[in-house]
């Protein structure tokens, strides 16, 4: 095939019609291709989709105080697992904590991150290319954003406990 | 992800960035192929040599979420890039496999990319993306969409 064929494609649609008309036949042979997908090829895709997600948080971070770790975590499981319990079991920790967890009623601790890292590595071999130290920095990242959009609520105490005399002096 | 500088073999890491409204001055038709300023309203965007200016390549699309789908209106690589002559290769590799990366990031095992190229070079996006053909459209879906994705994005 000559390749300098390859410039460029005009690819809008002439009129509603007749991007309806090509929609439905789309879709319909979309459908019975999607029922002949694995497993395996169905967790690809959410893993790829969950990488992506995650770099596009830490490329566009949002300042609020949403849980944005949590709810990649759970995303993770979810693609992963059908039962939560079952990546308690993986990871050796309790379901309890893991609960606790994804209800943002605990911190994770610097060793569950360290091996939902080794766990990642594993999960996403032969998927994509996925740098499993992003789970840290969607975690930092995080705290970051909501550390500064809360600081209107937390600046005025800690400010007057702070000062600056010696260097004013100067 | 990269493109190759044919005559040396060089890999030079790119940028895609949407296109803003002072690159419309530069994206005329006689360089970029098409008129661009019709796609103002759309989501256009552009390739760009990490630390360059200069585009050598556009895309313009349309998300149907209704379908989980994301339908190429538009897309072409700059003049010199053109033809048996071409500087780079690789430009529109690059630019589906990153419209592959919005749809499955929006639409997970559902994503979907579609295009609707002429007769004549729909065989060559066949070949060369692995896409599938439903009438006069080609599609991206799982597993191809996410190999695309492999091939490019490193």
């Amino acid at each position: 095939m000559d390749e300098s064929i390859e410039h460029g494609v005009d690819s809008r649609y002439h009129s509603k019609e007749e991007q309806e008309s090509e929609s439905v036949k789309l879709m319909q042979a979309r459908l019975d291709r999607m029922k002949n997908l694995s497993k395996g090829q169905v967790r690809s895709a959410k893993l790829v989709q969950l990488k992506l997600k995650m770099e596009n948080y830490l490329k566009n971070p949002v300042y609020d105080s949403h849980n944005y770790f949590t709810d990649f975590l759970r995303i993770y499981i979810d693609s992963i697992y059908s039962k939560h319990s079952e990546f308690a079991v993986d990871m050796n920790i309790t379901p309890v904590f893991l609960s606790q967890l994804i209800n943002n009623h605990r911190e994770p601790k610097d060793e569950f991150i360290m091996k939902l890292m080794i766990h990642s590595e594993k999960a996403f071999a032969n998927v994509c290319d996925f740098q499993e130290e992003n789970w840290y920095q969607v975690y930092f990242q995080e705290k970051i954003c909501d550390t500064m959009s809360n600081r209107e609520k937390w600046k005025p105490k800690l400010e007057k406990q702070i000062k600056l005399g010696k260097l004013l002096e100067i | 992800m990269n493109i190759v500088e044919i005559s040396t073999g060089n890999l030079y890491d790119i940028e895609i960035l949407p296109v803003d409204g002072n690159d419309y001055k530069f994206l005329t038709k006689g360089r970029y192929f098409f008129n661009w300023k019709l796609e103002k309203e759309q989501e256009v965007y552009k390739l760009l040599i990490q630390g360059s200016n200069e585009i050598l390549g556009v895309v313009s699309l349309e998300r149907i979420p209704n379908e989980w789908r994301i339908h190429i209106r538009l897309i072409t690589v700059s003049g010199e890039n053109r033809g048996k002559k071409k500087r780079y290769d690789k430009i529109i590799g690059n630019l589906i496999a990153y419209v592959s990366k919005l749809a499955v990031e929006e639409f997970g095992e559902l994503a979907c990319v579609s295009l609707k190229p002429k007769t004549q070079i729909a065989q060559h996006y066949i070949e060369k993306y692995n896409m599938n053909t439903t009438g006069i459209t080609l599609s991206l879906e799982v597993p191809e969409i996410l190999d695309l994705i492999n091939q490019y994005d490193n």
